[in-house]
């Protein structure tokens, strides 16, 4: 992360609304804010250290979950059989 | 994804549609089915019975409209009505929920302050896995949906029949008791949980 050189002391170490933080902060992951969420984000991260550590923690959840679970193989044949029945009921 | 019936394609034209826009989201398709159903045998039904309706509704299909989107929910809605009875993990899941419930002080967000970053990018992909497997359905789908597969809220709205609003309270529900139980996996397997250079 480009902020990540930012000592953590400039930043507040404590949070005073948590949870809706943290929401919006998953909004703006998921890419629902838009242009608007990438401003909130910069402040937050610059400025909140709890919003800080649950942004990197959340980017780090998703990255595994996308690079560890979406590589169940599907069955070679499965294609071929399901072409095969689409030719029957043409 | 509207069910009206806008026109009718030809023969020729289903075929391209259902091979260039249909068949290359089968490993998603698949992947998808599987973790609904955690067997071979029953994912490979679900994936066929959806293609089987695709083709057969596929004038409902607008071209140039997300076919990905539309086939998840087909997916989704065979699941629900001929899948879901007859899956053999509810119980089990439904307990592990239970039991993480209760056996934490918080589910929300103290109890995941603790875990870190870099543990999570430590983990076994059988851990990140089963961490996800463990979710009950409905909070298992919405992440699938959003972080493996990338449908934006709107998306899984259509694709979930319910309002924007809701996706994203479920969504944030999921991953905290998605927190919770990688939390679990990283005291387990000695990951560091602390705050250890402040």
């Amino acid at each position: 992360m480009e902020n990540n050189e930012l000592s953590s002391n400039t930043r507040k170490l404590e949070c005073s609304d948590v949870s809706k933080c943290f929401q919006l902060l998953e909004s703006i992951l998921d890419g629902d804010m838009g242009e608007e969420g990438k401003d909130v984000l910069k402040e937050k991260l610059a400025k909140c250290q709890p919003c800080f550590e649950h942004y990197h923690l959340e980017q780090a959840i998703r990255e595994v979950l996308k690079n560890k679970c979406t590589k169940q193989p599907c069955p070679e044949k499965l294609a071929d059989s399901i072409r095969q029945m689409i030719q029957e009921i043409k | 994804m509207s069910e009206v019936q806008r026109r009718k394609y030809s023969q020729e034209e289903k075929t391209a549609i259902f091979d260039g826009e249909f068949m290359p989201h089968i490993d998603s398709m698949y992947n998808f089915a599987f973790r609904l159903t955690f067997d071979e045998d029953d994912a490979k039904d679900l994936v066929q019975d959806t293609y089987m309706k695709a083709f057969r509704f596929i004038n409902s299909f607008e071209q140039g409209t997300n076919a990905k989107a539309w086939l998840f929910r087909i997916l989704k809605n065979s699941f629900i009505n001929e899948y879901r009875k007859k899956s053999k993990q509810p119980a089990k899941v439904d307990y592990q929920e239970v039991e993480t419930f209760y056996n934490s002080d918080d589910v929300d967000y103290q109890s995941t302050t603790d875990l870190r970053a870099e543990s999570v990018k430590d983990m076994l992909g059988d851990e990140i896995s089963n961490a996800l497997n463990a979710l009950a359905v409905d909070f298992r789908t919405v992440i699938i949906l959003a972080d493996l597969e990338g449908f934006t809220y709107e998306e899984m709205a259509k694709i979930l029949d319910i309002p924007i609003g809701t996706v994203r309270s479920r969504l944030h529900r999921a991953r905290n008791l998605l927190k919770e139980k990688l939390r679990g996996y990283a005291q387990t397997m000695g990951y560091k949980t602390d705050e250890e250079e402040e």
